[in-house]
């Protein structure tokens, strides 16, 4: 086991509506190791973004613990927040609206370095956003360009650049291939896995696309409205997933190969409201295996098999354990 | 089998004032009734605007359609007058658009627009216009007493429905879908494709899907068309583009570049570099500046459509030898 770096236990995080508290994030428990990437999936609308953004501080939590380094950032001050983002970055997901339009990629990138005063001078800023630059493969000739100018995948290396400015340790990394093309996409994520073994970042990998995070994660995190239904190492996710709604999830993927038809699983309906809601399983109403119970008592995180843990009534009876 | 379509040598530029932007390029391609088309390539390839080609909705200006035929039952599309169009958009050739978000009106009651098209189409009573449009809610999933509703009261899977309503309402036999499934969740989008295929078989609808995930073509084409700036680089039945071991250098790339679910790999193979500029395509073949593969003669003469196969075409220097 590699040293932890980032530990959350029982986060939650609540938003207040009209109507009552909307769960975004409720009951979030997992550890990230240094050098190590966890990949956070799920469909719109399951709380894995405000769970990126609550992580980092950005959202206030409601409550439960992030340990970062052995410390606890839950709720700090004005100062720690600044000093924090040195360890702690993001990666959006939309390279448009992340960049601001009117400032040149130079003055982009450098704008981390201006706030924590890293560079003395002018040329020495000049050739660290000229190293970065070189590291996540942009040409220095972009270094006056505006965003408007660059495509997508060049915007997401700026995106990327930025979030290295500082050597941060661990990066939340929200979505940050969904908006490109497949051959870019690709292009990217082999950027991050280099960078990541560069200088052993620790990612947590926040996308909806099943065959990106299996390519990228050490361990996937399933999240189904703001629960975590099933954790555990990627590989066993792939071959050995115990949630019914994982194993819907994985079926629902298209394959690109007319050799291997699945028999998928269509679930029915649609998700239910996070505000105010029931008691019980919040999978349940979609669920082929539901019973009573799974209607009435919230099913708790449990390691079912070692290292694996997955939160459903029914699992045993499922997978005949 | 009977042929629905079939494009010739379809050529559309859009003509600015920075210069021409040559969106498609001599693309040609048949649709026999019943069968489904896939369009497959990258954002900017061209797949958007030979889709509204095909409808005649090319924004003019500035887009231009050059040369070539569009045949569709027998009618060249491209010499129709708009006010014959009119009559076969929505009734004959309808389409579904990528964002169900914005291809509804907000203002409007799905009623009102399920109604619309049923009733600018078919000589039917204001009763039972509505009737028909309930049978087509209902069709797709949707409970017909939902009809009264406005789009933002449904959800983004439920939306896509509705536009799949609008569109098969007339009973078309063609169905254009741009992107249909991009904007949806993975559990949504398998059951928008298995209410798709379920309905083309019933209602015998031929259909150009156009996609960049091969996963969803895989699923639902028979035919499958590789798009790359703006030509057709590889176009065969499903079995050619996904068994074949003949492909373009592209299509390799574009297989290299997702991972894979079903295989370990710690690296992926992603084709360097970016599409060109429509503005300013290079000489010879267009992929040859990508291409692994290129040499001289890549950079200087473009290539011809070989065929490797009955009905399998590569446009590429590489199989031009087996065909001579």
């Amino acid at each position: 086991m590699g040293k932890k770096l980032l530990e959350v236990k029982n986060l939650k995080k609540y938003f207040k509506t009209p109507n009552g508290a909307l769960h975004a994030v409720d009951d979030v428990t997992f550890t990230i190791e240094e050098g190590k990437t966890l990949g956070v999936v799920g469909e719109s609308g399951c709380g894995k973004s405000t769970l990126g953004r609550t992580v980092l501080g950005l959202l206030e939590s409601t409550d439960g613990h992030i340990i970062f380094d052995g410390e606890d950032v839950t709720h700090v001050n004005k100062a720690k927040f600044h000093e924090l983002r040195r360890d702690m970055q993001i990666i959006f997901q939309d390279p448009y609206s992340s960049l601001n339009p009117r400032m040149a990629v130079a003055d982009i990138i450098a704008e981390p370095l201006e706030i924590f005063n890293i560079c003395k001078t002018k040329e020495e800023k000049e050739e660290k956003v000229k190293e970065l630059m070189d590291l996540v493969g942009l040409d220095q000739r972009f270094i006056n360009s505006y965003p408007h100018e660059l495509d997508g995948g060049r915007r997401q290396r700026i995106g990327i650049a930025r979030a290295l400015a500082l050597e941060p340790r661990f990066i939340v990394c929200d979505e940050p291939v969904s908006a490109l093309d497949v051959s870019i996409q690709a292009q990217i994520l082999n950027l991050m896995q280099d960078l990541q073994e560069q200088r052993n970042l620790s990612y947590m990998f926040i996308t909806h696309n099943l065959s990106v995070v299996k390519h990228i994660s050490d361990d996937i995190m399933v999240m189904y409205l703001g629960q975590m239904v099933e954790l555990c190492e990627g590989k066993e996710l792939f071959k050995n997933n115990l949630h019914p709604y994982t194993k819907a999830l994985l079926s629902a993927i298209p394959k690109a190969s007319i050799k291997s038809k699945i028999d998928r699983i269509v679930l029915r309906g649609e998700l239910t409201s996070p505000i105010n809601p029931h008691p019980g399983c919040r999978f349940a109403p979609r669920c082929n295996y539901a019973g009573d119970e799974c209607f009435s008592v919230n099913p708790t995180l449990e390691e079912i098999l070692p290292g694996h843990f997955v939160s459903c009534h029914k699992v045993k009876e499922i997978n005949n354990l | 089998m009977e042929k629905l379509l079939e494009v010739k040598d379809l050529t559309i530029h859009y003509d600015t004032d920075a210069g021409s932007v040559e969106a498609v390029n001599n693309v040609s391609f048949e649709l026999n009734k019943g069968e489904t088309l896939g369009l497959v390539g990258e954002t900017g390839a061209g797949k958007s605007t030979v889709a509204l080609g095909i409808m005649q909705l090319v924004p003019n200006p500035p887009g231009v359609i050059k040369s070539g035929q569009i045949i569709f039952e027998g009618k060249d599309l491209v010499t129709t007058s708009e006010k014959e169009m009119r009559k076969i958009r929505g009734d004959k050739i309808s389409m579904i658009f990528q964002d169900p978000m914005t291809a509804l009106n907000p203002v409007k009651t799905v009623e009102d627009q399920i109604v619309e098209v049923i009733s600018l189409h078919q000589n039917l009573s204001k009763k039972d216009a509505l009737v028909k449009a309930c049978e087509m809610l209902e069709l797709v999933g949707i409970k017909a007493e939902r009809i009264t509703d406005y789009p933002h009261q449904f959800s983004g899977g439920m939306k896509q429905r509705v536009v799949i309503a609008i569109a098969l309402a007339c009973n078309p036999a063609l169905l254009i879908a741009d992107e249909p499934t991009t904007a949806l969740d993975v559990t949504i989008q398998a059951q928008v494709i298995e209410m798709m295929a379920k309905l083309k078989n019933e209602l015998g609808t031929s259909m150009i899907l156009i996609t960049h995930d091969l996963g969803v073509v895989a699923e639902m084409c028979d035919k499958v068309a590789v798009v790359y700036a703006g030509e057709i680089v590889e176009y065969g039945t499903l079995e050619d583009i996904f068994e074949d071991p003949n492909h373009h250098p592209y299509t390799v790339g574009l297989f290299g570049a997702i991972p894979d679910l079903d295989k370990e790999t710690d690296r992926l193979s992603p084709i360097d570099g970016l599409m060109p500029d429509p503005m300013n395509l290079p000489q010879g073949c267009n992929f040859s500046p990508r291409c692994p593969h290129a040499t001289e003669k890549c950079k200087t003469v473009n290539p011809c459509a070989c065929e490797v196969g009955p009905g399998h075409t590569i446009k590429c220097h590489l199989f031009a030898k087996e065909a001579e």
